[in-house]
């Protein structure tokens, strides 16, 4: 029986703690009496016979769809849509959920004879993937049935020709969807819910639209608002997308598919890293010792190579089939009974110990932008209720905040971080002169639609996703990182924990409280 | 294109990439007469006459020395490496004892591996003394390339579409002389997995000479060498043998009558004997040429990937689908 | 008197290219420089006066013929030993304070009647500036009978001097030629939609050239682009380098160029950096963001090598290394321009882009009158930017004659160390202005220092 999760307080006899540092780690003590951590819960055990529950859940969908082999008919259009490589986070080994459910829905596709079957990365303005990202996610058997044929398309949020207006919702936000989703006689969405803020009309709103009506949503203004991310009711991301979801479902039917993962994010060799430390035992201390001896003595290119070479050993906890909101409903509430750990009261700092991946670096280089989206963006907002650091408390990062950019994936990052950065680091006043500039310069258009970059406007969201947090705490520190680097977004740096902490100390008082979030793995915060 | 036009634009480019100072050394054959002459521009040139494609000579190639050469070639390179590469195990050459050479062996094709696999492992009174009949318009496209697959797997030229009267009746004298032939009567490589529908020169060829047909089940090489692979997988084959079909049925009875011979072997290769037999006799052997419909739905009756490790760790593809 | 001299000695010359090779400015303590005990030189003839340099800039060039590094082209155009210093701002013996131009041209020489150029006002491309009654030198302090600025006392021709108005500093008068430069580099090429990128073919262009680019043209033309809103594009122009040049290069642009919608500045270091905003520049990147700047701001793409699918019509390389020319040819339009400003170093360079994208590349030297805005003189023009920009904060440092080891050396490294323009300062010393009263008023009272100039001063008289 797995063991939920706890906030530990902090003693003298309390061992260091395991704090993230990008591509490595370190043992940091934290100080007695005023410090607590939180620990994951521990992974729920997966369902014993996936493949077995999807088809359970296809034939038996919620809400007031019927099963799906009764929508399926020869001679209908049909669309299939997935989750884009952001998720699971690490990469899970194969088989991915994606081609699991994938795989069923063909087979009886297959069987009700349909012909015309499209597949449909849902990128939204992420990157494109690769076949080899491709073929992890869905298999090789769907990859070889469709990719030779074209019939495995990845959305294009900027193919004119490839998008559908259709009209605006009460409050005048713009709906414009991808034309073959539009003409199709049923959408199948693939999703992966990794953490609360994916799936339900998220998954469709901002996966296979433009960023005409993407940008409704992913603005300052409803990040400001959205009180968290991870708290659907409280968002006002959520609200915006559930209201452009359901004119979407007034057009298209949606029939959508939600899996749920446990929380088992690391291979066995690295098991200690989601242990509590006072219950490492002689393997998992020379694994650490071993580990970062070994990750010291490498460039940091080889040490990004290893970890973006792990493949979490994550499972499936549950799946659900049928209407977007029913289907989510229940997607959440598995979702929580893995990730919800309950916490008392808010501290006056916060830590964040930062891994080697967030959703936008798989197979790619964290760059700084990318760093305090992940710190600010998911980790300050992996809470309900009220975040874990009083209002202008103190935020401290770990990571080392290179200054480096992935040429490919991410070119308007590095304009972002050289021009506008260096001119203001306010959302608002980003948002109204650079975000025009920035969405619809030409060459990231070419870049990303024809090779594998992310949008233009992308790392302006990069910024956005830190806009509740910015506004919200009185300073960033940044423990670890390239001193350029972090002063370039407006963060402090420093070089140890215990400086980090003495800096904080200017902003909340002597000996504050400290609240230590021991994440990955994956979990949400409930602070009453 | 001749190959001396080819030649000069070779080097055109060449001295063209290298700069003036190549240009001046290349450009200086002797004088006439210790180099060719000129040919004076108001006579005009005689057609060069096509040495290429299905025009291509293959005689030189089945000359007692050439044999010879050949089959040393075989047992000492092509025999040992098909082991290697493909690890075939053999079916059905009980059923070849009766026979008397020469026949044609129509074979399903999936790969490039298939020539050279039937080749090794044939009978030794058939192995060599067989000829392949190759696509013209593929395998005779260059005098090297010719020369190279005329030797070493003995191939005549052949269209693949419309045949011509030449190839069909060398290919008839060939087998009139004694020769075995090896056809594959798709025409041509699968392209997604699934065979083709078979044309009608075997047949043709078995009614006209009056000798019979062996159906051969190559199964596996698709999987090594798949058309437009990139690399060579190492793996197992098999190849299947089938009882040996007299051409006492008009032509294009006959074509059909090797289509489900071929078949049934395969499903025999697939599951056993027996029940391949009962499934025959009902009419039932799965078709080897997949489901209609849409590219996505034959791909999928083909069944799990083999590359997919991870789902399917057995990793065989069913070839024929379990109807 | 005290002055600095170049002497032609091949030793030193060659000392200096190597420890510079080192050290930039190591050619200061090594190489042909030297502090002489001179009498001031004799007026060469009427017309000449004599003056008492206040301030006088260590420039580029002079950095170059210290350390041993300009071209041999020179050689012939300069006569030793010589005095440098030609950014100057000195007294006149009549109390009058001036700036020196110091082309020496035909008026200068006393050649009568004056060559083309010398009569249309271009004394820059004067064609006899080894003629004449003094000795070859294509500028005060280049020249063995001028002297230079770099002394408490030279002489000038009365064409050469310009009156410096009441208030302004020294500091700001010493930094006037420089700035005319500059403002020369700007004004001299086309403008934007006139320029190589519009469908003008090159004889048109000529012509209006010659019938003189109104500066109304430019501004109506300019306005007209703006007028077009957002959606136009900008044309922008990019400032390798912030240097003195590249700064006033800049200012120039804001100043004059209505047709210049958006300044990128190239700058090394910060405090360039900083100062490129205040002149004038829209952007400033490093040298390592500036083809991502022009890509932002030409809304161009990049290609693989980093070149750019278009570019900027005007790029002015205040800088002159083949790395500053390379990238200067990477991020221009096809069709546009590329202005040296400022002497460049020897350079081997890749032609391809030129010739593939039909760049005008030119030179831009020295000053005159500017048909771009009505054909005022450069200096006029440099005179007023000094006025308006407060150009004197770009002295960043003064030495005195005795210590110019330490001056050129501070000059040539004054970017890492933070610094704009490093002069001389003459000021400090009471018997400074004794001098232009010394003996030797004319050449008859210093018999055999010039036989050249005696026969013809003596023609003259």
């Amino acid at each position: 029986m797995p063991r939920p999760g706890f906030v530990l307080d902090v003693d003298r006899s309390t061992p260091p703690a395991l704090i993230w540092h990008g591509e490595g780690f370190r043992l940091e003590r934290l100080p007695a009496e005023r410090s607590r951590v939180v620990y994951a819960p521990e992974p729920l055990s997966p369902l014993p016979d996936p493949d077995e529950a999807i088809r359970a859940a296809l034939l038996a969908p919620l809400g007031d769809r019927p099963p799906l082999p009764e929508l399926l008919r020869a001679g209908m259009r049909l669309t299939i849509a997935f989750d884009d490589l952001s998720l699971p986070l690490p990469p899970m080994r194969r088989p991915d959920n994606r081609q699991r459910v994938i795989e069923t829905v063909l087979d009886m596709a297959a069987e009700a004879g349909v012909d015309d079957v499209v597949l449909i990365a849902a990128l939204g303005l992420h990157r494109r993937m690769t076949e080899t990202e491709l073929r992890h996610a869905l298999g090789d058997r769907v990859y070889d049935a469709f990719a030779p044929y074209g019939n495995l398309l990845q959305h294009d949020a900027e193919d004119p020709k490839g998008l559908v207006a259709l009209g605006k919702t009460d409050l005048g936000e713009d709906v414009e969807v991808n034309r073959r989703v539009a003409e199709s006689d049923l959408l199948v969405y693939v999703n992966i819910n990794l953490v609360a803020m994916d799936g339900g009309h998220k998954s469709t709103t901002t996966g296979l639209m433009s960023y005409k009506s993407v940008r409704h949503h992913h603005n300052v203004r409803t990040l400001q608002h959205s009180r968290s991310l991870m708290d659907r009711p409280r968002s006002e991301l959520h609200s915006s997308t559930w209201r452009i979801g359901r004119l979407l479902a007034k057009h298209v039917n949606v029939f959508q598919i939600e899996t749920t993962l446990n929380n088992d994010t690391f291979p066995s060799q690295f098991s200690f890293l989601q242990k509590r430390e006072w219950e490492w035992g002689v393997r998992d201390r020379a694994s650490f010792l071993g580990a970062s001896r070994g990750l010291d003595l490498l460039s940091p290119r080889a040490r990004r190579s290893i970890f973006q070479s792990i493949l979490a050993p994550h499972q499936m906890t549950s799946v659900q089939a049928g209407e977007v909101e029913a289907v989510h409903e229940s997607t959440l509430a598995n979702l929580h009974r893995q990730q919800v750990v309950d916490v008392e009261g808010q501290s006056d700092v916060v830590i964040f110990g930062l891994p080697h991946i967030g959703p936008y670096n798989v197979n790619s280089i964290m760059n700084p932008l990318l760093v305090s989206c992940l710190g600010l963006g998911y980790f300050f907002n992996m809470y309900i209720g009220k975040p874990l650091v009083r209002p202008g408390g103190v935020v401290i990062l770990s990571h080392p905040t290179p200054w480096a950019f992935h040429p490919v994936h991410h070119p308007s990052y590095i304009d972002f971080f050289e021009e506008v950065l260096a001119t203001t680091t306010d959302p608002a006043e980003i948002e109204k002169t650079y975000e025009e500039r920035f969405a619809t310069d030409d060459w990231y258009r070419h870049l990303y639609r024809t090779s594998y970059a992310f949008h233009g406007v992308h790392p302006l969201y990069m910024w956005y996703w830190g806009a509740h947090a910015l506004e919200y705490a009185s300073s960033t520190v940044v423990v670890g990182g390239n001193r350029r680097a972090v002063r370039r977004m407006g963060f402090r740096p420093a070089s140890t924990l215990s400086d980090a902490l003495e800096m904080a100390e200017d902003q909340v008082g002597r000996d504050p409280t400290i609240t230590y979030f021991r994440c990955p793995p994956l979990m949400l915060a409930h602070v009453h | 294109m001749s190959t001396d036009g080819a030649r000069a634009r070779l080097r055109a480019g060449a001295s063209g990439l290298l700069g003036g100072r190549a240009r001046l050394a290349s450009r200086s054959p002797a004088p006439f007469p210790l180099g060719p002459p000129t040919w004076p521009a108001s006579v005009p040139r005689p057609p060069k006459r096509s040495e290429l494609g299905v025009d291509y000579e293959t005689e030189w190639a089945r000359r007692y020395p050439v044999r010879l050469a050949r089959a040393a070639y075989n047992e000492i390179v092509t025999r040992p490496l098909i082991a290697a590469i493909a690890q075939p195990s053999v079916d059905g050459l009980d059923r070849l004892e009766a026979v008397r050479a020469p026949v044609i062996f129509a074979a399903n094709h999936s790969s490039h591996l298939d020539a050279p696999l039937v080749l090794s492992v044939l009978p030794e009174r058939f192995r060599n003394k067989t000829v392949t009949l190759g696509a013209a318009d593929y395998f005779f496209t260059s005098q090297l390339r010719a020369a190279y697959f005329a030797f070493a797997t003995n191939a005549v030229p052949i269209e693949r579409v419309k045949v011509s009267r030449r190839s069909a009746q060398q290919a008839a004298l060939l087998l009139e002389e004694g020769w075995s032939l090896l056809i594959f009567p798709e025409g041509g490589r699968s392209s997604d997995g699934w065979a083709r529908e078979h044309r009608g020169g075997a047949a043709w060829l078995a009614a006209r000479g009056e000798r019979p047909v062996v159906p051969v089940y190559i199964k596996g090489t698709g999987r090594l060498l798949p058309r437009g692979a990139r690399r060579l997988y190492l793996g197992k084959t098999s190849v299947t043998f089938g009882a040996p079909i007299q051409p006492d049925l008009p032509a294009r009875h006959l074509v059909a009558r090797i289509e489900s011979a071929i078949a049934a072997l395969a499903d025999e290769a697939t599951t056993d004997w027996w029940s391949a037999r009962q499934r025959a006799a009902r009419a039932e052997t799965p078709d080897l040429r997949g489901p209609n419909g849409s590219e996505w739905r034959r791909a999928w009756a083909l069944g799990p990937s083999p590359k997919d490790r991870a789902r399917h760790p057995a990793g065989e593809r069913r070839w024929p689908p379990r109807a | 008197m005290k002055a600095l001299q170049v002497e032609r000695s091949l030793p030193r010359f060659a000392a200096a290219r190597i420890a510079s090779g080192w050290r930039a400015g190591a050619g200061g303590r090594l190489g042909p420089l030297r502090l002489v005990d001179t009498d001031p030189p004799a007026l060469p003839g009427p017309g000449w006066e004599r003056l008492s340099p206040r301030l006088s800039g260590i420039c580029g060039s002079d950095l170059a013929t210290v350390d041993g590094r300009s071209s041999r082209w020179f050689e012939p155009l300069v006569s030793f030993p010589f005095t440098p210093g030609h950014e100057v701002v000195a007294d006149t013996a009549d109390g009058r304070r001036v700036v020196v131009e110091p082309v020496l041209g035909c008026e200068a020489r006393a050649i009568d009647p004056l060559c083309s150029a010398c009569s249309a006002g271009r004394r820059r491309h004067c064609t006899n500036l080894t003629g004449g009654h003094i000795a070859p030198g294509l500028q005060t302090g280049y020249c063995k009978d001028t002297g230079g600025g770099w002394s408490y006392c030279f002489v000038a021709h009365t064409s050469q001097l310009h009156l410096v108005p009441e208030g302004l500093p020294d500091e700001a008068a010493v930094l006037v030629e420089p700035a005319a430069c500059a403002i020369h580099a700007v004004l001299s090429t086309f403008p934007l939609d006139l320029g190589p990128s519009a469908e003008n073919t090159a004889m048109e262009r000529t012509a209006m050239e010659r019938r003189g680019m109104e500066r109304r043209g430019m501004e109506r033309r300019g306005m007209e682009r703006r007028g077009m809103g957002g959606a136009g594009k900008e044309s922008a122009a990019v400032v390798i380098g912030a240097g003195t040049l590249g700064l006033f290069a800049i200012a120039a642009l804001a100043r004059w160029r209505e047709d210049v919608t958006r300044i990128v500045a190239v700058a090394k270091y910060q405090h360039q950096r900083d100062l490129a905003g205040k002149f004038g520049a829209t952007s400033v990147a490093s040298p390592g963001e500036m083809r991502r700047a022009v890509r932002r701001a030409t809304g161009s793409w990049m290609l693989d090598n980093g070149q750019l699918s278009d570019g900027v019509p005007l790029v002015i390389d205040c800088v002159g290394t083949a790395d500053s020319l390379a990238s200067a040819l990477a991020v221009v339009a096809p069709g546009g321009q590329v202005v040296l400003a400022g002497m460049p170093a020897p350079a081997g360079l890749d032609l391809t882009p030129l010739w593939q994208r039909e760049v005008h590349l030119s030179g831009s030297y020295t000053y005159g009158p500017e048909p771009a805005v009505g054909g005022r003189h450069s200096f006029d023009l440099a005179f007023e930017l000094a006025e308006a920009s407060r150009m004197e904060r770009l002295v960043s440092a003064t030495y005195p004659l005795e210590r110019s080891a330490e001056a050129i050396e501070h000059a040539a490294s004054a970017g890492r160390r933070g610094a704009v323009k490093v002069v001389f300062d003459m000021r400090g010393d009471p018997r400074r202005l004794s001098y232009l009263l010394a003996e030797g008023h004319t050449l008859t009272e210093k018999p055999g220092e010039n036989p050249g100039g005696l026969s013809t001063h003596g023609k003259d008289r």
